[in-house]
């Protein structure tokens, strides 16, 4: 929860982000978070990027991921079962 | 009601990017969306929120339907583009951008907030939107969360004053 009813910190934006992107915020907390991004070109673009990340990331399907790729993976996940 | 309404100035939404129909010598067409604030809803300000959505092309707007007020924006239900506000121009934006810049200096130096005054003009190529947050805080940190909405109330009528707004 931001510090003040009044405005939020570039902070707050980053622990903030996830809860404004899927719209679990207040309204009253939703709206301390635009007017930050309003005036803050950083914390926009920080949002916006991160906004096309999940984007990027929720389109991606198992046929996507190369076999090589998934091939790293899997022996990575197998050395941290391990480990 | 009438309301107002910054957008960017391909006309766009600043947060939602919608493309909005703009008024060409007749108002735009009329948009609805059901009334949640901050998620839908066409969101607008009361000339006293203006200061709080600072952007680079401002519109009267029409509101009809559903109208819920906030301490932040108005939210409603039906909206249509009525005008761009001409005098909200390049030189009206830095014009305003300058007076909440002079304001933050006027009050960092009556308290000697040398820490406040430092990022004033470093911050002034970021625009009104910056400067009037800025302004805003430093009333704040003297005055508490009566300053900071004093100076945001003394922004709003400069607003008003400058772009003859209905108040």
């Amino acid at each position: 929860m931001p510090h003040s009813p009044l405005h939020i910190t570039c902070q707050e934006v980053v622990e903030l982000v996830s809860d404004y992107l899927e719209q679990a915020l207040p309204a009253d907390e939703a709206a301390v978070f635009e007017q930050h991004l309003n005036f803050c070109d950083g914390c926009a673009l920080y949002v916006d990027q991160v906004r096309k990340t999940i984007d990027a990331v929720g389109e991606l399907r198992a046929e996507d991921v190369p076999e090589e790729t998934k091939a790293r993976l899997l022996t990575a996940f197998r050395d941290w079962r391990r480990g | 009601m009438n309301a107002y309404k910054f957008l960017r100035p391909d006309g766009t939404g600043v947060f939602s990017g919608f493309h909005w129909p703009l008024p060409v010598g007749v108002p735009g067409a009329w948009v609805r969306s059901d009334v949640d604030p901050c998620r839908s809803g066409i969101h607008a300000c009361r000339p006293r929120h203006l200061p709080l959505w600072i952007g680079r092309s401002l519109y009267e707007i029409e509101l009809d339907g559903e109208i819920v007020d906030d301490a932040m924006k108005v939210v409603a239900s039906q909206g249509r583009l009525l005008r761009r506000v001409d005098a909200w121009d390049e030189q009206a934006y830095d014009d305003y951008t300058r007076m909440c810049a002079d304001r933050a200096h006027e009050l960092a130096r009556a308290r000697a907030l040398e820490s406040w005054e430092a990022v004033i003009e470093p911050s002034v190529p970021e625009g009104g939107a910056l400067l009037g947050f800025v302004a805003a805080r430093i009333a704040e940190v003297i005055d508490g969360e009566d300053g900071y909405r004093r100076e945001r109330a003394s922004q709003a009528e400069w607003l008003v004053e400058r772009l003859g707004l209905t108040p």
